[in-house]
């Protein structure tokens, strides 16, 4: 072995055992960078006077914009973006794999899990959600998965669901966030990390268990003041009893207990279920409860509200309720009105990215290396929004509100990644800044990447006001650009 | 757009507090604290039986010992007829005087695991037996109090890690000194870096100006904090280790003006199951740093005594009878303490539950039993000292009974 490749071998190794990357992180950042997941010679930059629609659109479907993204759907056109976007089948994803298929956990049948320690799962399912974020090129549906997530909200502290989340993960989320609603749900009524979560195992003929029930209808379907009343609660728990958990042979998996399924008849919301329905109760009930008029505006209102604005445009609503009726409940097609809408493209800048939004877009838009390590994972836990940590069966809400009290936390990370503080995180701030080009100035040049468009003059003033010396320093200019208002923002 | 100048801005960083109206601090013994040697009975022979050589000997003169007599460090000190503090508790004997102090007696969770990580886990989560709601009591507690002023400071917890009564809490600081709650820019003068975030969230005409404001408060005064030696109160001195420090810390964030609403600190080596001691010994070390620890912080906040509420718990008691080893087993019900303003001090509630013939309070397996549900006295502190209106949230589907402590 020659000195020179000795050395370079040497600084590798303590390179990677400093950011407490294993052999294999270190060969999996190499290839993927090779490969392409990397930033570009020279990147497209949005910096119109206002936020662009094509940065605006980025921004809204992904986790951020990773650099040569702008240029892509430029060159695509942004009608086959989305329709690319709607159909990830098609979308190369290999990169993203390497980096996040590699957790077993997350591949076993509900119940195998148990054989693992919890802390091995809680890391596993964890780190998989933030590197499919970053890396996916599947960006809308890993966006759809985190609302789908909420949505159909599941805390792994709670009893077994730390052993049964990681299939739910991708048996009810991920196999339906672009399907159809119904299908959906019908997954996640018999998934046994939801069985666990919300009691349905407990839920037995006689003595019914109307947690689930009620969920169901207040936060999955109907919505808080969908009409229903604690008769239809009673009712649909009825419909729902008999379903269990296997405990010994075959742990964790779900089955339908005949003896202890409530046959008699039941009325939900108006409708009669005739005796005798066993099993088949169950989507009985969700043919009611899934296309109810009330369901149909909740969802078609969530939407909105996580892909336009909080205070949800009226019009736009009925529109996208209008096409879950018509194609009963087809998820794509209620997005695809959403994207082309006028009020979509109004709405610029003007949400609030919450805390593990802004941390994934912060690695995207800086094209970092990670294997979201423990480091990243505390910043997370201290802004209050580790993935699958949410306590109640609400999820974490979409508001602004509850997560305004993070921007400290949001600072010192912005200040620490740009200056690749953040252990087992890499950043090159060089690259990006030759990528874009543009004038010496680094802060001009810079912020429109970061927010889509140019600094406004109090934005100038501002980082006139750094010290001579602190100015020219690219770090600290990202630093300051990630932790200023606009990119909280998108 | 904001009508706000930038002087008016800067102005308000510079002074601006925010109000937290109350702090709750949450104090852990872990390991399962005797605290039959902390509120001795020693008005029932029966513990003197049990224990014939860790008990605590009764007061000096019994129960006839007029208040405020002579107090002996190997004797209990007389808290009325029937209980007394451990000797090393004697400094917390003024607060019970003064009425800040109140013991619940027999307090405890329906888990009969014995397990320490069962139990911490159900108390921490604020459960009963088999049934879990997702993330912690304290957790829920601030997450039912959204919109109500959170800062990145309305919840810490003094140590490495986030305690799992904190879990789901809307934001969480888990930190050993208030010297780690600080803008860290390594790539630049942290002054700059905040003389530049000032003039970005000071232009900012939406949503994150206030709270853009008001972090850059809290930093400045952390900072002015930072800058001075802390000087304790009317002479407070807080025992020189871990609990103390973390205390001290507590204390300083309370009066910083930061936004705490909860602190949580544990203080470990409870899990006496061998030479447990007496008058002296290990609990005797651990009992010591609890009750200086707890004066000093009494003493150092004598003038936010009406804002902040202490509780102390653990995850179970100890069996009354000792074992082979001069120490005690996991046992079940344990006597709570808190410190505070609202508290109704100088007594100690709750029924003495070993007074059943049967001595099924006593003996077997589960130790003393258990009478109040650990859940209605945190209700009554949340609901009182707290005036959080939805505790329903914070423990869904309990039915508290009420204990008057608060």
């Amino acid at each position: 072995m020659n000195g020179k490749r000795r050395a370079l071998l040497k600084s590798v190794a303590v390179t990677a055992s400093a950011a407490g990357l294993t052999g294999c992180e270190r060969i999996i950042s190499r290839v993927t960078g090779e490969l392409g997941q990397s930033i570009p010679d020279r990147i497209m930059v949005s910096a119109g006077e206002r936020i662009e629609p094509d940065f605006h659109l980025l921004s809204r479907t992904t986790y951020g914009v990773w650099p040569g993204d702008l240029d892509r759907l430029r060159r695509m056109g942004r009608e086959a973006w989305i329709e690319e976007q709607l159909t990830p089948e098609t979308i190369d994803d290999r990169l993203c794999d390497l980096r996040a298929r590699r957790f077993e956990t997350l591949w076993h049948e509900p119940g195998t899990c148990y054989e693992y320690k919890k802390p091995v799962l809680r890391e596993e399912i964890t780190r998989h959600t933030l590197l499919r974020a970053v890396y996916s090129r599947r960006q809308l549906f890993e966006v759809m998965a985190g609302f789908w997530t909420d949505h159909l909200n599941i805390n792994l502290e709670k009893g077994d669901c730390i052993y049964l989340k990681p299939s739910d993960d991708r048996l009810v989320i991920r196999a339906h966030s672009l399907g159809r609603f119904q299908d959906l749900i019908r997954a996640s009524a018999v998934s046994p990390a939801m069985l666990v979560y919300l009691d349905g195992k407990e839920n037995v003929k006689n003595i019914p268990n109307e947690n689930y029930a009620r969920e169901l209808l207040e936060l999955h379907t109907l919505g808080v003041h969908g009409g229903y009343t604690q008769d239809d609660v009673y009712e649909a728990a009825r419909c729902l009893t008999g379903w269990r958990l296997r405990t010994r042979w075959r742990k964790g998996m779900v089955q339908f207990d005949t003896e202890l399924h409530d046959d008699g008849e039941k009325r939900v919301l108006g409708v009669r279920i005739p005796p005798g329905g066993g099993e088949r109760d169950l989507d009985r009930l969700l043919d009611i409860v899934c296309h109810h008029p009330s369901t149909v505006r909740h969802i078609a209102t969530k939407l909105v509200q996580k892909f336009v604005a909080e205070d949800p445009p009226t019009a736009l609503v009925d529109r996208l309720a209008g096409v879950f009726t018509k194609t009963g409940g087809d998820i794509k097609s209620m997005l695809r009105e959403l994207f082309s809408s006028p009020e979509f493209d109004i709405e610029r800048g003007t949400k609030l990215k919450r805390p593990f939004h802004f941390i994934a877009g912060c690695l995207r838009f800086l094209g970092a290396d990670t294997h979201a390590h423990r480091p990243l994972i505390e910043f997370l836990q201290r802004m209050g929004q580790a993935p699958f940590q949410h306590p109640t069966p609400d999820g974490y809400p979409d508001e602004a509100a509850p997560w305004l009290g993070t921007l400290l936390w949001r600072w010192n990370f912005s200040l620490a990644l740009a200056a690749n503080q953040v252990p087992s995180v890499r950043v090159s701030i060089d690259r990006l800044m030759s990528a874009i080009g543009g004038p010496p100035y680094s802060p001009l040049a810079l912020f429109p990447w970061f927010t889509g468009r140019q600094m406004t003059d109090p934005e100038v003033a501002a980082f006139d006001r750094l010290p001579k010396g602190s100015r020219e320093r690219n770090e600290t200019v990202v630093g300051l650009i990630l932790a200023s208002p606009a990119f909280q923002r998108y | 757009m904001k009508e706000t100048t930038r002087r008016d801005f800067l102005r308000q960083i510079a002074i601006g507090e925010v109000a937290a109206d109350k702090t709750l601090v949450c104090v852990f013994l872990r390991g399962g604290a005797d605290t039959l040697n902390m509120v001795v009975p020693y008005g029932d022979d029966r513990y003197y039986k049990l224990r014939p050589t860790i008990a605590i000997p009764p007061p000096k003169g019994g129960a006839e010992s007029p208040k405020g007599s002579a107090e002996s460090k190997d004797a209990a000190l007389r808290l009325n007829d029937f209980y007394g503090f451990h000797p090393m508790m004697q400094p917390l004997l003024p607060l019970f005087r003064e009425g800040r102090l109140g013991i619940v007696q027999a307090v405890g969770s329906d888990n009969a695991s014995g397990s320490h990580f069962e139990a911490q886990d159900q108390m921490e989560h604020g459960e009963g037996a088999g049934r879990t709601i997702g993330g912690g009591w304290l957790g829920r507690h601030l997450r039912s109090r959204i919109g109500h002023n959170l800062t990145p400071l309305s919840a810490v917890a003094i140590g490495p890690a986030v305690p799992e009564s904190m879990r789901g809490s809307p934001t969480i600081s888990a930190i050993n000194s208030i010297d780690e709650l600080q803008l860290v820019s390594a790539a630049a003068d942290p002054g700059a870096v905040k003389t530049t975030l000032s003039a970005l969230y000071e232009s900012e005409a939406g949503l994150l100006y206030d709270p853009g404001r008001t972090t850059l408060q809290l930093l400045s005064r952390v900072e002015s904090l930072r800058a001075q030696v802390y000087k304790t109160e009317n002479g407070a001195e807080y025992p020189n280790d871990d609990f103390g420090h973390g205390l001290r810390e507590i204390a300083r964030l309370i009066k910083a003006g930061v936004g705490l609403e909860v602190a949580c600190l544990d203080l470990g080596g409870w899990d006496t199951h061998f030479f447990q001691g007496a008058t002296g010994g290990l609990q005797a070390a651990q009992i010591d740093l609890l009750g200086r620890g707890l004066a000093a912080f009494d003493e150092d906040l004598k003038r936010w005594r009406d804002r902040v509420t202490v509780v102390v718990m653990t995850e179970f008691g100890r069996r009354v009878y000792e074992n082979g080893s001069l120490g005690t087993d996991h046992g079940r019900a344990f006597a709570l303490l808190a410190i505070g303003g609202h508290v109704n001090g100088g007594k100690v509630h709750g029924q003495w539950p070993g007074l059943d013939e049967d001595d099924a309070g006593w003996l077997g397996p589960g130790g003393l039993k258990v009478l109040i549900d650990y859940r209605s006295v945190l209700t009554e502190v949340l609901s009182k000292a707290m005036n959080n209106p939805r505790t329903d949230q914070v423990f869904p589907g309990f039915k508290p009974e009420p204990v008057g402590l608060v």
